[in-house]
């Protein structure tokens, strides 16, 4: 039969490194045996002594890994912003993008919306799943690192001193400049112009002198009118926000609705092959142009869905922002 | 009164940066792991058993301790004796650990008693 104490040197052994490990148990058998017996000189029973002995003594992987010297947590202190930091970096940037490009990829095919959007969001998550891994795993590494070995500089960086070419600029406030809404309004009016031009004039002509439109004739029955209307509304949001003076939630709300209202039917016209006129296409020789699996268009919703969808988040970036400074709560 | 948990902690925080130094002064003369723990008991630092042992093998690492097996008793022990690096420090430490005394009366408003 084995003892509380063989199992419980045997547990502790198993963290502790080969040549270590007579030396480790002799020692740790020894000092278990003294304490027992002193409990038992003081009239306690001999397993309850033991017992006592042992959980006085704890986890004994905690007990090993002290002996050794081995971390207990997997990232310290030390790297622990750097981790961060880089994680949130990486997932910022990388899960958005897989998303995006799985959904136009999956709608290139024969998807619809709905499973297109599925295949994005699941791209999404396993992409970030991955990220936290590896990144996890090579900062769990470093930590097991003894820094004085670490020959690469930007490895070194990770533990650096914080120096004040590290503070950050104050984040932009969330207040709302009448600059900023001019551009806006300028942007919104070349937009809606140009598409009103572009209805009527065109680089080609037909035949018969009249311009073969770059865009589909058959959208001005519906979603073109549709899509200048959001452009007027936008206009107007703009001049409501100048008004209130900052992004508030609601704010950020209207806008994730008004952008999408124009990046979504943008999208998925370029998607299903009707954005583009064929006669144009066909005209200045590019057939597949017109077409929703040709390169160029699900470039062109793959830009209209980033761009747009970045405004959106940045919306609500700026409305959960407060003032950061006394300064900027006295403008 | 102060709170058990809150004082249970910063006692903790103060004693942890003082375990080195007491085994470092205790094992100028040499000690076994158990007879090292009664020794630091009896003179008013009471320490775990699995914060003192770990903490003997690392300083025998890092040459602050040297180490011995003795078979002579009725079970094999290891003696730990501070060695003259481990002793050296001791020395600094024992030297900051009264300055840092005195510091902290003279910040109670007083002069060391």
């Amino acid at each position: 039969m084995t003892s509380l104490t063989d199992r419980y040197v045997a547990a502790t052994l198993r963290g502790i490194p080969e040549k270590q490990r007579a030396d480790v148990e002799r020692e740790l058998r020894s000092s278990i045996a003294d304490a027992v017996e002193d409990r038992v000189a003081n009239g306690e029973e001999r397993v309850a002594a033991e017992t006592a002995v042992l959980e006085e003594l704890g986890n004994p992987t905690k007990l090993a890994a002290g002996m050794v010297g081995r971390p207990v947590y997997l990232i310290g202190p030390e790297l622990f912003i750097a981790y961060r930091h880089i994680l949130l970096l990486l997932l910022g940037i990388v899960v958005p993008i897989v998303g995006v490009v799985q959904a136009i990829v999956a709608i290139s095919g024969d998807a619809g919306i709905g499973q297109a959007i599925g295949a994005g969001i699941l791209a999404a998550l396993s992409i970030a799943i991955q990220v936290a891994f590896w990144v996890t795993l090579a900062f769990a590494i470093v930590e097991r690192v003894d820094p004085a070995t670490w020959k690469d500089a930007d490895l070194k960086e990770l533990t650096a001193p914080w120096t004040i070419e590290h503070l950050p600029d104050l984040p932009s406030s969330g207040a709302v400049s009448v600059g900023e809404t001019a551009g806006e309004i300028v942007t919104l009016g070349i937009s809606i112009g140009g598409l009103l031009y572009l209805r009527d004039w065109s680089w080609v002509d037909n035949a018969s002198g009249d311009p073969i439109p770059l865009f589909n004739p058959a959208l001005w029955d519906f979603w073109f009118p549709v899509i200048i209307g959001v452009l007027v509304l936008q206009a107007v949001f703009q001049i409501v926000k100048l008004l209130i003076g900052r992004w508030t939630v609601g704010l950020a709300i209207v806008n994730a609705g008004l952008l999408s209202a124009v990046a979504i039917p943008f999208a998925v016209l370029a998607l299903t092959g009707e954005l583009i006129n064929p006669a144009f296409a066909d005209a200045i020789g590019w057939p597949q142009l017109a077409e929703g699996d040709s390169v160029a268009m699900l470039a062109v919703a793959a830009v209209s869905i980033l761009v747009n969808g970045w405004e959106v988040v940045s919306g609500f970036r700026l409305a959960r922002r407060r003032p950061q400074t006394e300064m900027e709560y006295a403008r | 009164m102060v709170d058990d948990e809150l004082l249970g902690t910063h006692r903790q925080e103060l004693r942890r940066g003082t375990v080195v130094l007491a085994c470092l002064l205790a094992l100028r003369a040499p000690e076994y792991g158990y007879a090292l723990l009664k020794r630091l008991a009896a003179a008013g630092i009471p320490s775990d058993a699995n914060t003192i042992y770990p903490l003997l093998r690392r300083l025998e690492e890092r040459g602050l301790l040297a180490s011995e097996w003795n078979t002579d008793d009725t079970r094999p022990r290891k003696f730990y004796r501070t060695s003259p690096a481990g002793s050296a420090l001791a020395d600094q430490l024992m030297s900051d650990m009264t300055d840092l005394t005195a510091s902290l009366h003279a910040l109670n408003g007083g002069a060391v008693e």
